[in-house]
């Protein structure tokens, strides 16, 4: 293809295909980065609104929007990784067959040239690749933190409003319900001993899912510490684990065993992969 | 450039429009008060006693359930009748 070595041992057209080829990747990953970015800014205040307006308690509808953005990102991104096998890398190795031998002068001064292309080449691919994992953060951190802190305070008071309220169906004695439930319960009639069935509201089945989520926003300093520092310090991560787990305990004290046994698994994992 | 702007913003129309009116598997979650219920026997109209076990009714005999509870989180094994 570029066998075209004259008797100076120059291949001009090679150089120039070297050119005009890294300058069309340039420009092809520029307008990508564009197309991204503009996507970006107007996507972001779409999101939030979504976000905001999203009456689900699971807020599914922005989840919907967000992994549709992510999709259009991930095929820009594919796009780039598909341009590059075909223009650059295989570019690359077709031309490096038909260089003269290694131990030549012209060899080692083209594969020179052909080494620091490929190296801008896939530098600027690199940035790209920056440009892109930022772009996904800013759409995955775009709708910010759900209040979960002040839904779990307001169906605290809540259930303390309702928990005197309700009487039992056979014998119309009062029941206290003893603690706050997150599932459907039988609850003893003190009076006739009949078991009556307390359903939660939707409100309170949502504590119990979202209670994670909570205890990590209620300990997502002790996780920020840990990532500061540098080395990454363990044990800061250790004790972040566990403080996570007890906050989480708190909130939903019937899944203390289950919990437990996570943490359990959580901590062998962590001391298996990073810090024998 | 203009014309890409505007090919966003009916993108992001279009996805907006989707999410918006795209139905939720399981359907719309409505938010339901704290209630509370009582399953009375049909044969005999005792209510269930909780030391006799909450399969079977104490009094007839009539069963609730043919499941074996086992422990759960507010169940126990113990709950058989």
């Amino acid at each position: 293809m570029f066998n075209l070595f004259n008797k100076k041992n120059e291949n001009l057209a090679l150089i120039e295909e070297m050119r005009t080829r890294q300058e069309r990747w340039f420009v092809f990953l520029e307008k990508l980065e564009a197309r991204m970015e503009e996507m970006n800014t107007a996507a972001v205040p779409e999101l939030q609104k979504v976000f905001r307006q999203d009456t689900d308690p699971y807020k599914r509808a922005h989840i919907h929007m967000l992994s549709g953005l992510l999709g259009q990102i991930n095929q820009m991104r594919n796009k780039a990784n598909e341009v590059k096998e075909e223009n650059i890398v295989c570019f690359m190795q077709e031309a490096e067959a038909s260089l003269p031998s290694i131990i030549s002068s012209a060899g080692s001064e083209y594969r020179r040239k052909l080494y620091t292309f490929r190296m801008a080449c896939l530098d600027r691919h690199n940035v790209f690749e920056d440009k892109i994992n930022h772009a996904i953060s800013l759409l995955q951190g775009a709708a910010g933190e759900q209040d979960l802190e002040s839904a779990y305070q307001e169906e605290l008071a809540a259930f303390e409003r309702i928990r005197d309220k309700f009487s039992c169906k056979q014998c119309g004695g009062n029941i206290t319900i003893p603690r706050m439930f997150f599932i459907d319960t039988y609850i003893t009639c003190p009076f006739c001993q009949s078991q009556n069935t307390f359903s939660p509201s939707t409100g309170a089945r949502m504590v119990l899912h979202q209670a994670r989520s909570l205890a990590e926003q209620r300990t997502a300093h002790l996780l920020r510490s840990y990532e500061a520092s540098n080395p990454k310090n363990p044990d800061l991560y250790r004790h972040y684990l566990r403080c996570m787990f007890d906050e989480w305990n708190k909130i939903v004290p019937d899944m203390v065993v289950e919990n437990e046994k996570f943490y359990e698994r959580l901590i062998n994992e962590y001391n298996i992969n990073h810090h024998p | 450039m203009a014309e890409e702007k505007k090919r966003i913003q009916a993108y992001l129309e279009q996805l907006k429009n989707k999410v918006e009116t795209q139905e939720n598997y399981g359907g719309e979650i409505t938010n339901e008060e704290a209630r509370m219920d009582i399953r009375d026997c049909p044969e005999c109209g005792a209510g269930r006693a909780y030391h006799k076990g909450l399969t079977a009714c104490a009094y007839c005999g009539f069963v609730f359930m043919d499941t074996k509870l086992t422990d759960g989180v507010n169940i126990r094994k113990e709950n058989n009748s």
